[in-house]
Parts: structure tokens; C-alpha cells; sequence
């Protein structure tokens, strides 16, 4: 056999990566310089100044930052037991529940967003329910606040929690913990000290996953928020679409680029270890 | 067995399954009531509906602008997904069997429309699109929508090549196939389940992008477009039934890809 038949294979790569230098990362240059340029003047951190001065941003950043992490709390806690539960089942059994996880993973995040406003609005199920059982007289507003928010955007990002952290739990071997317990350990601290330990790189891996993609969130805080939950996606759309400041928005946009590169690499480490 | 080492008492394990179950229900159970609310004959979205009828489709179905978002939508994704496919699947087959440098780098920014945030996507294509006077055309559409499946297209098909023997191939060139034969005659043929799913994939990613599209598409209206600046002013119940008919579609496209992959068995390794 000869090593002829090794190819360098950059041919196949450069139709995609002519797309992308134009496409993607052309524009991202651009955005760069639109952020840190001014005409005449060159380099220049006046935009970042202006970020700093105006109360309304920091606000909108403090609150990004709070439904995220609420979010992703959210998600760890139903997400965890979710998968362990799922680990413990049978083939069928397993099987059907990943197919439960994977299908609203591939529906429009416009229909799980919406579908929220028919099941917490005022005469929606949850309300339906509430009153019917007698918690409360009159309807619980889930809607147009932070907890429907949060609400929406826990659901959209579960799958992406839950996935690999099931995958990497049917990868711990059943004989480990069986060791475990012939040895005598009690079911809770098989658990805290064998089982959790080997599933937390996965966990911490999705968490910052979820993470990430709470900061970019644009659709669920649009419409479950009603204008009133703003997020820095929001305020990005109004200074392109609304008050036309895109120097400001380039700003901003530097800004969230950075912190979810960061947050990414902080990941990538992680997963690396997960999957190892 | 593991469930006996860990799975403790029984009030452990059914606490366990409330919680699993629960998961589940969350998951699930606004696609399930969003259903029956579309066959509603009210206006308001009170639950369970009234009585029931088809009116909302009929609005849906009747209207011209609806109509033509629905074209537009499969337009773009029907053009965006065979690009995405051709240049992606490349990619994924250069990226795995290839010797060049800088193969991690490429792999990264072509990966990269999935890890930054869509809206800066939306932002920097706006700014870019805007400069070079593309903004609102179907090119930069069709672009964008390209350059966003890329990834999905990637994963699915660089998992298959990595599984697919190279050996395979290298006998067929030492017999003297050419590289297009080999790739059409022993490559493709054995990704095909892999191909069609990326394809699927890349199709139902185009069909469902919001975000950039409404940033960029200017005049031309997606369904997803039009949906939520609908849902931005006011809740419409047409939207129910818009929305019960992207589950169907939805359901039906993952339904072919499980029974094309599972008929392969590769089922697992791409869900999973």
C-alpha cells in the first residue's frame, strides 16, 4: 500500500472557508471596527466610555446576567434527576424518553415560546389549575414578568443540558458502584461519592453551555417579557432597529462576544474532561 | 443493577421518578396543549377550548401574506440546506481525512455560528450586509441561512465520516478510481442515511431561523419572521395553528430521519 493515496485535503475546506471569511468572519471584523474606530481619529475606547456613563446599560446587563444564572440553575435542577431517572430506565423506556427530550430540541423556539403564553396566561392551564385547586382566588400573572422569562427559557435550553449529561451518564460502568456497595457503602454515599463526582464534569460542562446561550437570548425575553424584561439581546435590537446607534451596538456586541469566548473556552476544558 | 446500588429506598426511587417524570411533562407539555388549542373556535386562549373548529387554519390558509412567508421560508431553506449540505459535508470529509495544517482552527470557525451568540451574528451581518447594499436581499438571506446549518451539517456528517473506514476508500483509489468515483460510488452511498439527516437538519434549522432573518430580510417576510413580530404586538390565535403545523412538520422530518438512520443503525451515535 502506498501513502499516494493521502490526501492534504485543504480542496474540500476552501469552498466553505471562502463562505465564511466573507460571510462570518468579515463582518465580525467590520462590527470590530465599528466598536473600537472613528473615522479620522483611529483607534478609540469612546464608545466603551459612553457604555460606562449611561445607568440603563449597566441595568440591562445586571439583569442578562441574573435570569441567566437563574435559568441555569433552573435547568441543573430539573435537568439532574431528569437524566438519572432516564440512566435507571429500561431500553424501551429509555428510548422513548430521549425522543421526548430530542423533538422539542428540534421545534421552532417560537412555538415552545408561544406555547407558554397559552399554558401560564390568565386563562391558560397553570391559572386553570391554580384556582381550581383553590391556591389562589384570583390568576397568577406568569406573563409579560422575569419568572415567565425564566420559565421559557429554562425549557427551550433543557435539552441542551440534559443530553450529554444523560449521555455521560449510562458511560459510568454499572461495576463501579457495585463495588461500592459490596463494600458497604449505603446507597447516598455511592451516590455523593462515587456516581455524582463522575457526572459532575458533564454537568458543569452543559450548565456553562446553558449559560452561554442564556446571555444571546432574544426571542423568549421579546415575547414572554412583552418589552418589559429587557436583555441585552433586546437592547441590541433597539439600537440597530429602533435608535439607529450602531457604534454603541458594536460596543455591546464586542462585549457579550467576549465574555461567551471566554466562558466557551472555560468549557471546552471542561467537556474535554467529560468526554476523556 | 445500578439502580439497586444507588436507587436506595423505594420512596427514593419514586421521588426519583416525580422528578424524571416532571422533567418530562415540562418538556413536552406545551407542545402537547398548544394541539387541541388550534382546533379552538374562540378567540381568547382559555383552556380546554370552548368547541372546536378549523377556523384559525382557514385564516392561516386564506391569507395571502401568510402564504407567501410560507414560500419564501421554503425557498430560502430549501437552497440554504443543499449548500449548507454540499459545502459542510466537503468540509467534514477535508477536516477528517486531510493532512493540511490548521485543520483545529478551520474546524473552530466553521463551528463557530453555533457557539456566538445569534444576535451578534444578526448584528455583524446587519452592519456587513447594510455596507455592501445586500441588506434585504434573498442572496444575503440565503447566505446567512448557509453559513448558520454549516455546523449542524458538520456534526452529524463528521461523526459519520470518523466511523466510516478509510481503508475502504484508500482500496478503491489504489485500484485506480478517481476521486469523484470513489466519492460517488463508495463514499456516498454508505453516508447516504448520514446525508439525509444532516440535509433534514440543515432544512428544519433554515425553515425555524428568527433572529438573523428579521434583522436582515428587509421586505421579504419567513413564517418564523412574521410569526413573532405577530406575537411581539399581540397574541393571534392563527399562530396556534401556524405553530401546530411546524410540530406536525417537525414530527414527520425527525420521523424520517429515525427511520432512515435506525434502518442503517446509527440511530444512537447521532441522537445521542
Amino acid at each position: 500500500m502506498t501513502r499516494t493515496t493521502r490526501l492534504d485535503g485543504f480542496g474540500f475546506i476552501a469552498p466553505l472557508l471562502v463562505l465564511m471569511v466573507v460571510a462570518f468572519n468579515a463582518p465580525i471584523v467590520y462590527m470590530l471596527g465599528l466598536a473600537f474606530w472613528e473615522k479620522g481619529r483611529g483607534f478609540t475606547l469612546e464608545h466603551y466610555e459612553g457604555l460606562a456613563e449611561a445607568p440603563v446599560y449597566l441595568r440591562v446587563l445586571g439583569n442578562t446576567m441574573r435570569i441567566a444564572l437563574i435559568a441555569t440553575i433552573a435547568n441543573v435542577v430539573i435537568g439532574y434527576p431528569l437524566a438519572h431517572w432516564m440512566r435507571g430506565l429500561g431500553r424501551r423506556g429509555r428510548m422513548i424518553a430521549v425522543a421526548l427530550v430530542v423533538l422539542p430540541f428540534w421545534v421552532s423556539i417560537l412555538v415552545r415560546t408561544y406555547a407558554w403564553i397559552v399554558v401560564l396566561g390568565n386563562g391558560g392551564l397553570v391559572n386553570r389549575a391554580l384556582q381550581w385547586s383553590g391556591l389562589t382566588d384570583a390568576p397568577v400573572s406568569f406573563l409579560y414578568n422575569e419568572l415567565g422569562v425564566t420559565i421559557g427559557m429554562a425549557n427551550v435550553l433543557l435539552p441542551f443540558l440534559v443530553l450529554p449529561l444523560f449521555a455521560a451518564m449510562i458511560r459510568i460502568d454499572d461495576r463501579l458502584l457495585q463495588a461500592a456497595a459490596s463494600l458497604g457503602a449505603p446507597p447516598r454515599t455511592i451516590f455523593w461519592k462515587v456516581y455524582f463526582p463522575l457526572t459532575l464534569p458533564a454537568l458543569a460542562a452543559g450548565a456553562l453551555l446553558v449559560f452561554i446561550l442564556c446571555l444571546g437570548f432574544y426571542v423568549t425575553p421579546a415575547i414572554l417579557g412583552g418589552g418589559r424584561v429587557p436583555m441585552i439581546s433586546n437592547l441590541l435590537d433597539t439600537l440597530i432597529n429602533q435608535i439607529p446607534r450602531w457604534e454603541q451596538a458594536s460596543a455591546i456586541s464586542t462585549l457579550l462576544l467576549i465574555v461567551t469566548l471566554a466562558i466557551f473556552a472555560a468549557y471546552r476544558r471542561i467537556d474535554r474532561k467529560a468526554s476523556a | 443493577m445500578s439502580r439497586e446500588a444507588i436507587g436506595g429506598s423505594a420512596w427514593t426511587r419514586r421521588g426519583l421518578a416525580a422528578m424524571g417524570i416532571f422533567g418530562l411533562v415540562f418538556l413536552t407539555v406545551p407542545l402537547v396543549i398548544v394541539i387541541p388549542m388550534s382546533f379552538s373556535s374562540a378567540r381568547a386562549l382559555t383552556f380546554p377550548p370552548p368547541s372546536l373548529s378549523l377556523r384559525w387554519y382557514e385564516t392561516f390558509f386564506g391569507d395571502p401574506r401568510w402564504m407567501e412567508a410560507m414560500w419564501t421560508s421554503t425557498f430560502v431553506a430549501a437552497i440554504s440546506s443543499v449548500a449548507a449540505l454540499i459545502l459542510g459535508g466537503l468540509a467534514a470529509y477535508g477536516l477528517r481525512r486531510g493532512t493540511f495544517k490548521g485543520r483545529d482552527w478551520a474546524e473552530g470557525n466553521f463551528m463557530a455560528p453555533l457557539i456566538v451568540p445569534t444576535i451578534i451574528v444578526a448584528i455583524a451581518l446587519y452592519l456587513a450586509l447594510a455596507k455592501v447594499g445586500l441588506l434585504g436581499s434573498l442572496l444575503g438571506l440565503v447566505v446567512a441561512h448557509t453559513l448558520l446549518n454549516v455546523p449542524l451539517v458538520m456534526m452529524v456528517l463528521g461523526v459519520a465520516i470518523r466511523e466510516f473506514d478509510q481503508r475502504i476508500e484508500q482500496v478503491a483509489w489504489s485500484l485506480g478510481a478517481s476521486w469523484g468515483y470513489t466519492m460517488r460510488k463508495v463514499v456516498l452511498p454508505n453516508l447516504a442515511p448520514s446525508v439525509f439527516a444532516a440535509w433534514i437538519f440543515a432544512f428544519i434549522g433554515s425553515f425555524d431561523e428568527v433572529i438573523v432573518t428579521s434583522f436582515i430580510a428587509g421586505k421579504y417576510e419567513t413564517v418564523p419572521k412574521k410569526m413573532f413580530n405577530e406575537l411581539v404586538l399581540e397574541v393571534n390565535p392563527t399562530i396556534t395553528a401556524v405553530a401546530t403545523l411546524l410540530i406536525a412538520f417537525t414530527v414527520l422530518a425527525l420521523a424520517a430521519v429515525a427511520f432512515v438512520l435506525g434502518r442503517a443503525g446509527k440511530l444512537k451515535e447521532t441522537v445521542v
